[in-house]
Formats: structure tokens, sequence, C-alpha cells
């Protein structure tokens, strides 16, 4: 990751998608990583059928690809088989070619990160020491803390913007701010990739712009690869480049958040009626009803 | 380094130290033959032992190892009597304590770690029970083995884990899977070690079978601080080296796996480190209670839960409770009933161990978290 790189092409951020697509590609090809999944099909030990059957998703090189569904659609578990969390039945995925699943789980850690819906910690650790932990793949088993994590470290808690809470215990910070913690921790693991599993989700509207303007600079500042699991749709199409809708484990539609963000896919996908304005800032959802048809 | 010096820390490791000193001279100085603490303390220092590495080789690490580094082949000079007293019976007793509780301690925060259970103890994957039906065994049905008894008892723990861990795996454990299977290993050899005690015939087989399940100091020597030390020297290096994956394990083991920590590996061994300090405890005072539970609850609350510090603070605070609690077992029913016996250290440490965790979860909201 190199956050530092401004790509000077980039000049608008929320308007003008279909460049922003573009540069964002041009820009992948010389660094940014790629992550492909060709016919996923991932399952539970506890469940019967697999929640993914055979999907194929490919994350744009440096751009934001954000996953939209309703709740049991698959999303979570589609990012998790992407960071090779789950084993795959069949299928695979493939981190710049290379399979994540027979990859060493330490080097795979050092180029993708996951930040996973529930974290837990000791109350008592400061937020730096819980950023340090993203470290751990970059450091040997006896190796100490070198320079370059201290960099890491100190780049990954100014970009989460939470420099004022170094020094507080995890225990005491709000759910916004301990977000802004986990996120920084992702950061310092320093990946190509990063795969986010709803990272709005229970934030204040404040916490919830922070964490999107996180990703808005990871975006337009930086090579790395997102993916994100979003729960607002609006927000979806304000930060990512592409979308991906999935419905009952399947993928439904993908592309440009203005061709995904529409009254029909709505209607399908998570079955309410709701008007889509084109607005600047991307497309604006007013749902109307439930829709009860089957 | 900087996390060792940690003021809190410092202050925990002194005031240990003073514990672990204070209780041992104690228990020099007052016995069959008693002396006086200023008696005993020269007696402890005396130069005769202290600067004489063929007296203080042939304590720690036997005769004929001694003969063997230093090539000495004649009797060694005489000491004066107290200090024979000391050296030879009194002092053996305080350093078998000090390694007993240093390997609970370390045992206990490890499980505790690895089950992310505040409530673990060195004893919650079955280590307590396999020890406890394999004593039984030993006393009871195979008399002529008693002389291997501190092995097969630390061997029958270390089964009972993997007996444990065995059970929990399917596709990899859990902590709650482990900590259930412990609970059922741990019924049904405590079932059967109750049922070995119907086919006792002889008291002094049931007495001695009960210092053992509880935990006791009689008549320990220096051959049992030679027995344990080498174990717990290695115990207590690995738990040192693995004290980064505890506090990894203690993020949760999404975050662990994410994190790249091979996470089925780094927990079974790590728990091994726990069950050797644990047998190596068990082999030389048999099953001592609450110990391994308290110690890590004491050293968090003091130093925070950072396991650098927490192993470190271990490593102090267990020798100090546990060389108290046998100043308590050796000396207490003399000072309360005036009788010569002595009761297993296993129940003062019961004793005090309930209390004290009764404080904690008075004072503590957040009680059962890590």
């Amino acid at each position: 990751m190199s956050i530092e790189h401004v790509n000077a092409t980039e000049t608008d951020e929320l308007s003008g998608t279909n460049e922003t697509i573009e540069t964002g590609e041009a820009d992948g090809s010389a660094d940014a990583s790629d992550l492909d999944a060709e016919e996923l099909v991932l399952s539970y030990p506890t469940a019967p059928e697999p929640v993914i059957d055979g999907e194929s998703i490919a994350a744009e090189p440096g751009a934001v690809t954000a996953l939209v569904g309703p709740n049991g659609s698959g999303k979570s578990t589609l990012l998790k088989g992407l960071a090779s969390q789950i084993a795959p039945e069949d299928g695979s995925v493939l981190l710049d070619g290379r399979d994540v699943h027979s990859m060493d789980t330490k080097s795979l850690a050092r180029k993708l990160g996951l930040l996973s819906q529930e974290s837990t910690s000791p109350d008592s650790i400061t937020v730096e020491e819980l950023v340090y932990h993203g470290r751990y793949p970059h450091r040997g088993f006896f190796e100490r803390t070198t320079d370059e994590d201290a960099r890491a470290v100190e780049e990954a808690i100014e970009l989460a913007g939470c420099g004022h809470l170094r020094d507080r215990e995890v225990g005491s910070l709000s759910g916004g701010q301990k977000q802004l913690a986990w996120i920084a921790l992702v950061l310092a693991q320093d990946t190509d990739v990063l795969l986010l599993d709803e990272p709005t989700t229970f934030l204040d509207l404040h916490h919830q712009m922070e964490v999107m303007e996180i990703i808005e600079t990871l975006r337009s500042e930086s090579d790395v690869t997102v993916v994100v699991v979003l729960h607002d749709i609006e927000q979806a199409a304000r930060l990512a480049d592409r979308m991906v809708a999935l419905k009952d484990g399947e993928i439904r539609a993908r592309g440009a958040p203005e061709e995904i963000v529409t009254e029909e896919l709505l209607a399908d996908v998570f079955r309410v009626d709701a008007d889509v304005v084109q607005t600047e800032n991307g497309p604006r959802v007013a749902p109307i009803r439930a829709r009860h048809e089957d | 380094m900087r996390w060792l010096f940690d003021p809190k820390l410092v202050t925990v490791a002194l005031a240990s130290v003073a514990v672990v000193v204070a209780g041992g001279l104690v228990q020099v100085s007052f016995g069959a033959y008693s002396m006086t603490v200023g008696e005993a303390w020269r007696a402890v220092l005396d130069p005769a032992v202290l600067l004489d590495p063929r007296w203080l080789l042939q304590f720690f690490v036997g005769e004929g190892l001694m003969r063997s580094i230093t090539g000495f082949q004649g009797e060694l000079p005489e000491l004066a009597r107290e200090t024979l007293i000391v050296w030879n019976i009194r002092l053996p007793r305080v350093f078998v304590a000090a390694i007993v509780g240093l390997n609970l301690g370390i045992s206990g925060a490890i499980f505790q770690a690895v089950t992310r259970n505040e409530l673990a103890s060195p004893f919650i994957l079955g280590v307590s029970s396999g020890a406890g039906l394999m004593i039984l065994l030993t006393l009871v049905v195979f008399g002529s083995l008693t002389a291997f008894l501190p092995l097969i008892a630390a061997l029958g723990g270390a089964v009972a884990f993997l007996v444990v861990y065995a059970i929990a795996w399917k596709n990899g454990t859990s902590p709650v899977r482990l900590v259930l299977a412990g609970v059922i290993v741990g019924t049904v050899f405590n079932s059967l070690q109750t049922g070995l005690f119907f086919f006792a015939d002889d008291i002094g087989v049931v007495q001695s079978a009960i210092q053992w399940t509880t935990g006791s100091l009689t008549s320990t020597d220096w051959e049992q601080v030679r027995m344990a030390l080498p174990w717990t020297i290695v115990a207590v290096v690995l738990s040192l080296a693995g004290s980064r994956q505890l506090n990894l394990l203690l993020l949760g083991e999404q975050t662990a796996k994410s994190l790249g920590m091979s996470i089925e590996k780094v927990r079974f061994a790590l728990s091994g480190v726990a069950v050797l300090a644990a047998a190596a405890s068990i082999a030389v005072a048999g099953i001592v209670s609450f110990v391994g539970l308290i110690v890590p609850h004491m050293v968090r609350n003091l130093v925070g839960s950072d396991y650098k510090r927490v192993i470190v603070g271990c490593l102090f605070v267990g020798p100090a409770l546990m060389v108290a609690a046998d100043v308590g077992a050796r000396l207490g029913m003399g000072v309360l009933t005036g009788a010569d016996s002595q009761i297993p250290v296993g129940i003062v440490t019961g004793l005090v161990g309930g209390p004290y965790f009764l404080y904690l979860m008075r004072r503590q909201q957040n009680m059962g978290e890590l």
C-alpha cells in the first residue's frame, strides 16, 4: 500500500463515475493487485446447501467494489471466501494469479487484509497497542518492532483519524471510535487488498462519514484494491467504482453504481418499491414500501 | 524492552520477591529444630554453601552430575548444623513451592488466553482428572509402581489433555468445544477416580492419595527441585516467546486468522506448553487447586492484559502465593491447635483463593471476560 502516492489524474471523487473507473483501471494495471474469484462454491459445515453456489467475481484493481444485498444474501460469506477464511468447496480465489488458499497464511495476510463485522479485544489495551497487532504478519517469531512497523502504524493511525485516541484504552471508546481503531489495525497491515465487512453498520452518522472518508482516501490516493460490504445502498453507490448486488447467494447484477441502483433492481433484489433520483452526489433512494408479492 | 520496566510490573515483582523471602525465612526458621530468624538468615547465606559451587551443584543438579562437572571425587566439606538443616531439609521445600506456583501461574495464564475464558485454570482441559486417575490407579492397583508416581501422574495429565483435544477436534477446534470436551473427560475420569477409593483397603493409601490429589509439599526435597526445574525453564522460555501469540488470540479467532496466524497450530502448541508447566507441578506437588486460576487474575488486575507483562508477573506472583500458602500448610496446624501435623497445601490455597475470588467478583463488574 502506498497511500502517499497521490494519483494525479484523479480529479473528481464523487461525480463522473465512468471516468473514475477508467483512471482506476489505467492505474491498476501498474501496481494494484487483482483479486479474482472463479466459480466459487462456499458453504458452512452446519448448512446443507452452499451459501454461494458457483459465482465469479473480480475486484477491480486499485478501485472500490461494493457488495450489496439483503440480509442473508451471502455478502459476508463471499467476503470471507475471498479472504480465504472459508475453504471453498469448489472454484478458486486468485490474488495476482496465485490461489489464496494455497498461500502461506502469513504471506497472504501481508497482501490481503480483512476487517470482520464483530471484533473483540481486551478492554485494557490502548489503541496504539491494538494497531500494532496489525503488524503481526510482517514480523517473524522473535522479531521486535522495526522502524517500518512504527511508520506503518503511524500512517494507519493518521489515515484512520484516531491520533487523538492513541493512548486511550479500547474499553473506554464508543462504538464508532472502536471501529476507527480497528480500521487503523487493518490499515497498519499494509496490504494491497482490503476487504471490509459492513464497516459502517451500527455507527452514528458522524462515524459513518469518517469511515466513508477513509475509504474515499484509499480510493483516490492509493493503489489499494478495496472490496466493501455495505448495507446502505446510497452509501455504496456514493463510495464505489463498481457495485455487485447479491440475492440468495447469487450475483444478480454488477456494474457502475448508476447501472445498479435502479428501481427495477431494488424491487428485484431488495424487494422494495422505491424512487431513485440521480443527483450529483450519486443516486438517491427513497424507499416507499416493502413488496409482499411472494 | 520498555514494557518490562513498567512501574506497575516492577512493583508487583518486588512485592512478590519480598513475600517469597519473608515466607521462606519463616519456613527455614521454624520446625522441630527451632532457630531465631537471625540464625536462619545466616544459615541461608552461609558462604560455605553459597561460595562453594560443589555444594550448589550437589543441591541443584545432584551429586552424580556435580562430580562429573567438577571432577571432584572426595568428601564435601562438613557444614554447620544449622546450615545443614536449612539447606538440606527446609530450603528445598521453599524452592519447590516457588517452582510449583510459577508453573501453575503461567499455565493458568496461557489456558485463560487459549480458551478466552477468565475462569479457566491449568486443569480445565482434563489435566488434573487424568493425573488424579493415574495417581489412584498407581496407589490402589499397581502398588509396585509407586516409585514412579510423579512421572505417571504427569503423563496421565498429558494424555488426558490429548484425549480432550481429540474429542474437541472436528475440522479444527474452538475454545467452547475444548472446554466442553474438558468437562466430559473430567467427569468420567473423576468418577473412575472416586470409584477407585473404594478399593483402597489401607488408610495409609487413602491418605497418600488425598495428599496427591489435593496437592502437598510435605517431605519435598532437592530431588523434587531437580525433577521440575528443567521442564520449568523450558515452559518459561516458551511461554515468554509465545506471549505475542497469546495477545493475538485475545483479539478473537477471526482477527487472529485474518492477520495470518495458523490458529490451530498455535493453540495446540501453547496448550502443550501450559500442560508441560502443569505436569511439572503435578509431578512434585500433586494437584494444587486454585493457584493457577487466581494468580493470572491477580496479575491481570495489577498490570493490565498485555500478555508479555502477564506472563512475567505470573513468574513472581505465583511463587509468592504458593510459598505463603505453604507456610500456612506447614505451620498453621501447629499455631492453631498445637498439634504437630501438616495439612496439604492445596487445602490452604483453596481456603485463601475462594475468598479472594469473592472479593474480585464483588469489585469487578465485567467478570468473566478477558
